[in-house]
Order: C-alpha cells, then sequence, then structure tokens
C-alpha cells in the first residue's frame, strides 16, 4: 500500500471516528434519514386516518333556515349523524350574508346554519359556517352531501316526471370494463413514474443538507479550533489531506443516503403490500446508472461544500455560505419535476444539477438513452473535476491556517 | 561546532501589502535550543510556519542541511503551534497516534517514545482520556507528546509556555532541557525574556519582521551595552511595534463596504458617558 493512499486513508479514518463520537451526529445521519419515510409513508397515514375516524364519530349541529323545508330533505339529514334545528323563516337579502349568525357560528352555539330557499322551480341555498373550526368545516361538508344526495333524488324525480328514463339521461357515456386495465404501462413501471418524482428531489437535497455539517466541521471547524495548522505541519500534501476529508464527507455523507433509501425502500414495500405502489421495474443498467450518477453527483456537492467551508473564516461564516446555498439545489431538483421527459432536448442534461435529476428521473422509468447517458455522465464527470480543481485551490491557500476568532 | 540543521536565508514573507518577514536569515545548529522572541506581531509565528513547511516564503530559503527546502522534509520536524491543535472528541493518546500514523511511523515505536515522554511530563494517567475536558497545560503536554512521538530532528514550539500556570510551564521548561541534555534540537517562540534565558543556548530577537540580534544572552547584552536582557531587548526594539498581520489585512469587496457602513464612528465609550469626555 502506497503511503499516499495510507495517508489519506487515515485522514478519513479519523474524520469519520470523530465524527460518530457525537451523538447528535448519529441522530442526524443515521436515525433521522432511517425513520423519514416510514415515519412519513405510514406513521403520519395513519395518524391522519385516525384523525378522520375522529371527526367522524363526531355529532354536529346544523340549523336549517326557510319556509316550507321539503320533508324529504329532513329525511336526508336523519341518516347522518348531523342534529338539526329547524327554523321557519324568511329572507329579505342574499343567503350567503351571514347577518345576526355570524356571533352564533362563530361562538360555535351551532356548527353550522343551512339557509335553503325556493324561488319558482329552482331552490337555492347557502351554509354559513366558521373555516377555522374543524367542527363547523365537518357540519359543512356532511350539509353539502345530504344536499348532493337530496338533489339527485329531485333530480331523478323530475327527469321521470318529464317522461325520461334517469340513467340513461344522466349517464348516457361510461367507461367499459376496467380502466387500470387500459393502461399498458406495467405495475413496476408506474411505481418508478411516481418515484421519478421524489426520489431525485430527496437524494439530491439529502446529499446536499447532510454533507453540510461534516464538511463545516472538518474544514472551517479544524481552521476555527486551530487543528489545521499541526495538520498542514505534517508530511502529507493537501491534495491528500482534502481527499481524506472528502472520503470521510463522502462516507458520512453516502451513509445517509442510503439510510434514507432503505426508509424509502421500506416505506415502498408497506404500501406495495396495501396496492398503494409497486415496486420500480429497473434493469441492471439502469441500476448501475442510477448508482454512477449519484457517486458523480456526490463528489462534485462534497468537494463544492468542502471548498466553500475551506474559504470560510469560521464555522460561521461557513454556515451562512453552505446553507442558502441549498437553494441551488431545490430549484433545479423542482424545476425538473415538470420538465416533460418524452422528446426532451439533450441540451438538458448538459446543466449543473439538473442533468443529474434529469438523468436519475429516466433512469427510474428505466429509460436507458445512449445520447443522454453520454451527456450527463461526461458533463457530470467535468462539473466533479471542477469542484474537486476548486476545492484544491481553496486547500492551497496559505491563508487557511488563520482564524477570525 | 556543531552541524548546521536548518538554514534560513534571507527570507521574506508577504501577505498581500503586509511584509510579514523581511530578509530574516540565521540557522539552527545540532542540539541547540534556539529562543525566537519578540512582541505579538514581530513575525514569530509567521517564521514558525515558514520553518514548518506550512507557508512557502515569498522570497529566500528554509533548507535543511542536505539543501532540501523544509516543506519536502516535513517528517524531520516536531511542531507544537500556539493553538496546540488537538481534537476534543479524541483521546490524548488517538491524538498523538494520529499524527504519528500520519508521519509513516508504527504504533509500537509512538507508543513507546510517548509513554517515555509522558513520564517526564506526569501525563501517563491521561493518555486514554478525552482531551474534551483538558486544561491548558494538559493540551500543552499533549501537544508536545503528538510532536516528540515520531523522533523529530528539530521541535519547532510556538509558545508553549503561554497561558500555562507556574507547575505546567515549568514542566514544559524542564522537558526542552531535557531534550537538549539528550542532544535534541529545539527552536522556542516566547516573548518571556526570563524564559529564553533560562532555557535557550540562543536568542533571536524579531521586530516587526526584521532579525534585531542574534546571539547568546550575554552577547546580546554586551552587543547593546545593556546590563540585563530585558534592557538589551528594549534598546534592540525601540521602533513601535506593528499590529499582527492578520489584524492588519483589509477587507475587500463586499465585507469592506458591509464593514464601513456598520462600524462604530464614536467610541463606546463617549457615547456611554453622554458624548462629551471634556466635561
Amino acid at each position: 500500500m502506497s503511503k499516499s493512499f495510507t495517508r489519506v486513508k487515515t485522514i478519513a479514518k479519523k474524520e469519520i471516528v470523530e465524527f460518530v463520537r457525537d451523538w447528535r451526529t448519529i441522530v442526524a445521519i443515521i436515525v433521522i434519514p432511517l425513520l423519514m419515510f416510514p415515519v412519513l409513508f405510514i406513521v403520519f397515514p395513519i395518524l391522519l386516518e385516525s384523525e378522520a375516524a375522529e371527526l367522524d364519530s363526531l355529532t354536529v349541529l346544523v340549523e336549517i333556515q326557510g319556509q316550507e323545508i321539503p320533508e324529504s330533505l329532513i329525511l336526508e339529514f336523519n341518516n347522518t349523524s348531523i342534529i338539526i334545528e329547524q327554523v321557519n323563516m324568511t329572507f329579505n337579502q342574499s343567503l350567503s350574508i351571514p347577518g345576526e349568525d355570524v356571533d352564533r357560528v362563530r361562538n360555535m352555539e351551532v356548527d353550522a346554519v343551512l339557509r335553503i330557499e325556493s324561488r319558482e322551480d329552482i331552490w337555492y341555498y347557502s351554509i354559513i359556517y366558521l373555516s377555522t373550526s374543524e367542527s363547523s368545516t365537518e357540519a359543512r361538508s356532511r350539509t353539502i352531501d345530504s344536499l348532493i344526495r337530496w338533489e339527485n333524488g329531485l333530480t331523478e324525480a323530475r327527469i321521470i316526471e318529464g317522461g325520461l328514463e334517469p340513467e340513461t339521461t344522466l349517464d348516457p357515456l361510461r367507461w367499459d370494463g376496467d380502466n387500470r386495465s387500459a393502461d399498458v404501462a406495467t405495475v413496476g413501471e408506474q411505481a418508478g413514474l411516481i418515484l421519478s418524482l421524489f426520489i431525485p428531489l430527496v437524494l439530491s437535497v439529502w446529499t446536499f443538507s447532510s454533507a453540510i455539517q461534516p464538511s463545516i466541521d472538518m474544514t472551517a471547524g479544524e481552521r476555527e479550533r486551530g487543528t489545521l495548522e499541526a495538520l498542514l505541519s505534517l508530511p502529507c500534501t493537501r491534495g491528500e489531506l482534502l481527499l481524506g476529508k472528502w472520503l470521510g464527507v463522502a462516507s458520512i455523507t453516502g451513509v445517509g443516503v442510503l439510510l434514507q433509501i432503505m426508509g424509502l425502500l421500506f416505506a415502498i414495500g408497506y404500501l406495495a403490500s396495501s396496492d398503494f405502489i409497486g415496486v420500480p421495474e429497473l434493469s441492471a443498467t439502469a441500476t448501475l446508472l442510477i448508482v454512477i450518477s449519484i457517486m458523480l453527483f456526490a463528489i462534485m456537492i462534497v468537494a463544492l461544500e468542502l471548498a466553500l467551508a475551506m474559504r470560510s473564516h469560521s464555522v460561521k461564516e461557513a454556515g451562512s455560505i453552505l446553507a442558502p446555498a441549498i437553494i441551488l439545489i431545490i430549484f433545479p431538483a423542482l424545476f425538473t419535476q415538470v420538465i416533460n421527459l418524452d422528446g426532451i432536448e439533450s441540451f438538458w442534461f448538459a446543466i449543473p444539477v439538473v442533468n443529474v435529476l434529469l438523468a436519475l428521473r429516466e433512469l427510474l422509468l428505466d429509460r436507458v438513452i445512449f445520447e443522454h447517458v453520454l451527456i450527463w455522465s461526461m458533463t457530470s464527470l467535468f462539473y466533479a473535476t471542477m469542484a474537486a480543481y476548486y476545492a484544491t485551490k481553496q486547500f492551497n491557500r496559505e491563508d487557511i491556517v488563520t482564524t477570525l476568532s | 561546532m556543531s552541524e548546521s540543521l536548518l538554514q534560513i536565508s534571507g527570507v521574506h514573507k508577504e501577505f498581500g501589502d503586509v511584509k510579514a518577514l523581511n530578509g530574516v536569515s540565521f540557522e539552527i545548529r545540532s542540539g541547540e535550543v534556539v529562543g525566537l522572541v519578540g512582541s505579538n506581531g514581530a513575525g514569530k509565528t509567521t517564521l514558525l510556519r515558514l520553518m514548518s513547511g506550512v507557508y512557502r516564503p515569498t522570497r529566500g530559503d528554509i533548507t535543511l542541511s542536505n539543501g532540501t527546502p523544509v516543506h519536502k522534509m516535513r517528517d524531520s520536524l516536531g511542531v507544537v503551534p500556539e493553538s496546540t491543535g488537538l481534537y476534543s472528541r479524541l483521546t490524548a493518546w488517538e491524538n498523538i497516534r494520529y499524527h504519528s500514523r500520519l508521519y509513516g511511523i508504527d504504533d509500537e515505536v509512538s507508543w513507546a517514545r510517548t509513554v517515555k515522554f509522558a513520564e517526564s511530563l506526569d501525563m501517563e494517567d491521561n493518555l486514554s482520556r478525552y482531551t474534551k475536558g483538558f486544561s491548558r497545560g494538559m493540551r500543552q503536554k499533549t501537544a508536545l507528546l503528538r510532536a516528540l512521538a515520531h523522533g523529530p530532528k528539530v521541535l519547532l514550539l510556538d509558545e508553549p509556555t503561554a497561558g500555562l500556570d507556574i507547575t505546567s510551564a515549568r514542566t514544559v521548561r524542564a522537558l526542552v532541557n531535557q531534550l537538549k541534555d539528550e542532544g535534541g534540537t529545539v527552536v522556542y517562540s516566547t516573548h518571556q525574556l526570563f524564559e529564553a534565558q533560562q532555557v535557550c543556548d540562543r536568542i533571536i530577537v524579531i521586530h516587526n519582521g526584521v532579525l534585531k540580534a542574534n546571539g547568546s544572552p550575554s552577547e546580546l547584552m554586551s552587543q547593546t551595552g545593556c546590563n540585563s536582557l530585558e534592557e538589551a531587548y528594549v534598546n534592540l526594539t525601540q521602533e513601535k511595534a506593528r499590529m499582527r498581520f492578520e489584524d492588519a489585512k483589509e477587507d475587500n469587496g463586499i465585507s469592506k463596504w458591509w464593514n464601513k457602513l456598520f462600524r462604530p464612528k464614536t467610541p463606546i465609550i463617549q457615547v456611554l458617558s453622554g458624548g462629551d469626555e471634556d466635561e
């Protein structure tokens, strides 16, 4: 083993050991990435379901105001968990103007007020409610459901009165069979499409954000703590130092991203068992290219972050540069979500950050287009080299031993 | 006369417009303890960084006896910077081992040397402890052990007793004397004259980046016609001391504009006292 390689390995190993000895790091790079997607996709829906069930069991009070309220409408309400109070009254202005009911609804004396009035053959209505109150919103929603059912009955009755068949009149165009079977995309491809909408986003944002802390700690942090001077007086070159630190940051970031993907796959597996989403079908080539694209992206990002952090005189300065720089990832990531991949122009695959994100989207759909692969791999390699060159330049600066503290 | 180990020839160091060192020349001979004495901002740390290969001279050379530039032979040097530079999440021994491995020294060899000097510094029991809770003295001792573990030819110490309590400072000085007795070569930067007189065979006085004197304490006194080293030093350094070059460096670009905008224009004492000092 060459001396240079041994030194790089020693630096990387020390960086990792020192970094993981901080429990906060363990939480940041292991616990959070591992739990993020399962919490988002499994626990969060369960919580939502339980909240919805709680809301379903709620009994709401609705006051129905109007003259000659149809019995059939009252019957619709009687079949729900709505308690109704009828008030016989007429209206001399628009039904939507709350008037004196403002305070009654705001003070929760009633959850909602339904006003209904017949003018010639048309029924007019409005629902006075408080949108910031869950029970009031629920009362409105249930009232609307009841009104729709009642309206359907009314419509059917009027169609029959006119001598027509309600079913053929209201539904003259129908899908034949199961509409899912008409999609020629396989379940795996459909899953790939769904995943391609957020995996590139997650990977890029997480790679960038999880590299921030170790990058700063290993550069500006060392500078601030005064450990860099002792290190620079050692026989290792600055190139070895950069490579060792890069390996350290890349390993920590890699673990974080890997764990996050594992969490994501676990969540997908869970959802797949409930027929929500399938498992994406990826060829070996697409899988390999996904790994290569992520690696090239990580090389570029980590080198860039190390360089920017090394330029900074303090941890604070490095943080104030790197934290907002995440916008440089988020914006392209969101932008690439809306780019249509069918017939996409090749130049998109040459734009930094966008190229890798598009490559990931395409590969997750199992589309391996040689021209695109060539462009994104070459440009990514170029950007990664440029970032590494920039980082080398920063590490070769003499003033990296001086601090502001 | 003992052999020359390190030669500093016409060394200039500039940081932009700031001239940190101006044509400094001297040599370090084997087995001697050389004191670098000067006020804050004199250029001692810059010179030590040049000698350790962290900085490169703007002009001039710093070479080892075989003519090799010092930055290519850094394994001949042991360096203790002023900040000590210890990693708080590593133990004392892990800090030492990390540097030794980067010097290419086997763990067994560096451990044996560490234990030997740790006894002198009363640090044996602290080697397996994390350095996070270490006192300034313990940190300094650990940094010394780290610099000695690979058996350097020259040891460069930047103000090794600064901020240390009396006992720790004595222990550090005792170690330097021990090294001298064993034939070691040490460059010892300090701004305390009594310490330089106690420890060093030869004193180099640097002031505002210029070498003002180079000789034994008695030579400096006779050179200046003074009865004490302190008087000799004052005599040699009458010119007003400048700022450290880091402080003297001007901001540029946005920082300059920003600082100009927010720099307080009135001394804070005036603000607090109502703005009129004459009253």
